[in-house]
């Protein structure tokens, strides 16, 4: 039997008596990209943060793999990539050592940190410090830290914010390759031109 | 080649362990700067340092205020009953914080580039808990070892009874609060842990209120309770802490990071000496909390009308600044009962905190330039009109505490409420701090002029009025 590589069953979330997810269900196979879609204050960014765990839901479950997705469990972290609006940087770390930081605390080495920084263009930067990084460069950055290590499910935040034409061509083309090597990827975006150029299925909320 | 994708029966095989990987961070980071640990050691001596000679010193000058004549003489029985309350209102706004807190935290960057990794989060954690423990333990025991010698008590085996006591409880919250940051959400007894010793503590000042002004007052307890609390608050310490160490893999990033965002606003507000900036984060989480309010049309009326009954709805809105308001009216007449003698600057300071509750609408326009502009108005105008709900709460909040408070000239009670609105105004009208402009060298090091000044807006015509108060009562 075919198991979902991410399935969402009856998701809830409030802030007060404000219902921003109302049972929200959904299921993505491996090879597949998803884009969750719905105006302003919908809940697109909160539906993600429950999926990742950055959010604790008031109703439903979120199953990775066939298994419940609990953040404190060191599986699920393994499998689940995110980079959401709420990443930060070490001051006092340079962008290699960021992403050699991730890539070794997932049991991997610093191979794929090299390929990475170049298909990012990233190289110029490896030695600067977050501050004195461009807004792009810190999306980048962010987006560098999930290609790093090992996934089966990704989960992407409006990834295409702040980067220019070339980058948001590398990113369907990133996107197109991580479908093609079985991950299961969810993003939130508010790009036609990405939408209709990678995405498999779309998931609707708050209409 | 990027990494390969994972499998979840490979999921954790080769994951550093937290150890290693501290070590790893430690390293890079080290090569960036020399923070050495005579740096560290050095740092935490002046803490120490500055801690024990002004707590000492904030005790001493209290013990002697408390026994001068100036401050009158009070029933024992009422004074003990009533540092019971102020304890027990303390413990319960302290578990607050603790879980605002988290207790247990990471920093924003750990979250993104450690602890998002499949590293085991009890090794992690358990560094941590540990230095919390040991803090909390160390500083309760500190707290406990205060109220005793506030309480007259110079005996060392007296002393070491109650920094026993405040220890074993210390660590008991310590703990109990990461059992509660490990736990499932929705539980209830985190919240009624918090809950319950602020309400013991109104029962009790009202009880002691009411018994005083009616009666001869509450007795004080013949033998000390240091004992008891220490026998059942050392078990419970390590029944909790125990506890806490097997909740520490369940706690999830969650709590883990919304505690963080808490300790930077109160970091930077420390540094930059301006609670303003803790108080806007706390301010939007509770009105985040609240989520969605039932919208409904303003009675028909000119501009200022409609922005009188926002200030209103405003604090219909927000009901813990009237909670907070009504509390301290109850504070005020425990206040006259201990303190006699400084019945009037109580009502000085206690009616400024009250009225200081009142002034949210004064301080998001005082705040807000495009605010204004979208308003429209002179800016005199707007905050004229936004001053109106705490003035009234001012003079309501004065009216019921006139009883506390006898001795002095008619006009004095008046004049003293005026002040207390202006003392408010200012304090609600404060601009931003500006803190490039000049500086002055103080004990406590090189300080903007412009953080004094603003700082003392409100503070500095409160202290005038408690002066005279002081004088002319």
């Amino acid at each position: 039997m075919l198991v979902d590589a991410l399935s969402v069953r009856g998701l809830g979330r409030n802030f007060g008596n404000l219902v921003v997810l109302d049972d929200v269900s959904f299921t993505l196979q491996a090879g597949r990209i998803a884009v969750v879609l719905g105006p302003n204050g919908s809940g697109k960014t909160t539906l993600l943060r429950c999926v990742v765990g950055a959010d604790r839901p008031d109703a439903g479950e979120v199953l990775v793999q066939g298994r419940r997705a609990d953040e404190t469990d060191p599986q699920v972290r393994a499998l689940v990539a995110a980079a959401l609006d709420d990443i930060d940087f070490f001051p006092d770390l340079s962008v290699v050592e960021h992403l050699e930081l991730v890539a070794y605390a997932h049991g991997g080495n610093a191979e794929p940190v090299e390929e990475v920084l170049a298909e990012l263009g990233l190289e110029p930067a490896r030695d600067q410090l977050p501050v004195t990084l461009s807004s792009g460069q810190r999306r980048r950055l962010a987006l560098a830290s999930c290609f790093v290590r090992p996934r089966r499910v990704l989960i992407l935040d409006e990834p295409e914010q702040r980067l220019d034409v070339r980058g948001r061509q590398w990113l369907a083309d990133r996107l197109r390759r991580e479908r093609d090597a079985g991950t299961a990827v969810l993003l939130a975006s508010h790009d036609p031109e990405l939408i209709d150029a990678v995405v498999d299925e779309r998931i609707e909320i708050g209409r | 080649m990027t990494a390969p994708p994972a499998t979840l029966a490979d999921a954790p095989a080769g994951v550093p362990t937290a150890r290693q990987v501290r070590t790893h961070l430690r390293r890079a980071r080290r090569r960036h700067h020399d923070h050495s640990l005579s740096d560290v050691l050095g740092d935490a001596y002046v803490v120490v340092l500055f801690v024990g000679m002004y707590g000492w010193f904030a005790v001493s000058a209290s013990r002697d205020m408390l026994e001068s004549p100036t401050v009158g003489r009070a029933d024992p029985g009422v004074r003990w009953w009533l540092a019971v309350a102020a304890l027990l209102a303390g413990a319960g706004l302290a578990w607050r914080g603790l879980r605002a807190l988290g207790p247990l935290l990471v920093t924003p960057a750990t979250q993104s580039w450690v602890t998002s990794a499949p590293i085991d989060r009890r090794a992690w954690l358990a560094p941590r808990l540990a230095v919390l423990l040991t803090a909390a333990t160390a500083g309760t025991a500190l707290v406990g070892v205060g109220v005793a010698a506030l309480g007259g008590v110079t005996d060392l085996a007296a002393l070491s009874w109650a920094a026993a006591a405040g220890a074993g409880w210390g660590a008991t919250a310590l703990a109990s609060s990461v059992v509660a940051q490990g736990s499932r959400a929705g539980r209830r007894w985190p919240t009624l842990a918090g809950v319950v010793p602020v309400v013991a503590a109104a029962v009790v000042t009202a009880l002691v209120v009411v018994v005083g002004r009616l009666g001869d007052g509450l007795p004080r307890p013949a033998a000390s309770p240091a004992a008891a609390l220490v026998a059942v608050g050392v078990p419970l310490a390590v029944a909790a802490t125990v506890l806490a160490v097997r909740a520490l893999p369940r706690v999830d990033r969650a709590t883990l990071t919304t505690g963080a965002q808490f300790a930077n606003a109160a970091a930077t507000a420390t540094i930059l000496l301006d609670p303003s900036m803790l108080a806007g984060l706390v301010e939007s989480r509770r009105w985040r909390q609240i989520g969605r309010v039932r919208s409904r049309r303003f009675l028909p009326g000119p501009g200022w009308w409609a922005m009188l009954q926002a200030d209103v709805r405003r604090l219909r809105r927000h009901p813990s600044a009237l909670l907070i308001w009504t509390a301290l009216i109850l504070v005020q007449y425990a206040a006259a009962l201990a303190l006699p003698g400084l019945a009037g600057a109580a009502q000085v300071v206690f009616g400024y905190l009250a009225t200081d509750r009142l002034t949210g609408g004064l301080r998001s326009i005082s705040r807000s330039p495009g605010l204004r502009r979208a308003l429209g108005g002179s800016d005199a105008a707007l905050r004229g009109i936004h001053v109106v709900v705490p003035a009234i709460g001012a003079g309501l909040w004065w009216l019921l505490t006139v009883p506390t408070v006898d001795g002095g000239p008619s006009w004095l009670g008046p004049v003293l409420a005026l002040g207390v609105v202006a003392a408010a105004w200012r304090s609600g009208t404060r601009p931003p701090i500006n803190y490039g402009g000049a500086t002055v060298n103080t004990p406590f090091g090189m300080i903007p002029v412009d953080l004094l000044r603003q700082g003392g807006r409100g503070p500095a015509l409160l202290a005038v009025l408690v002066l005279v108060r002081l004088f002319l009562g």
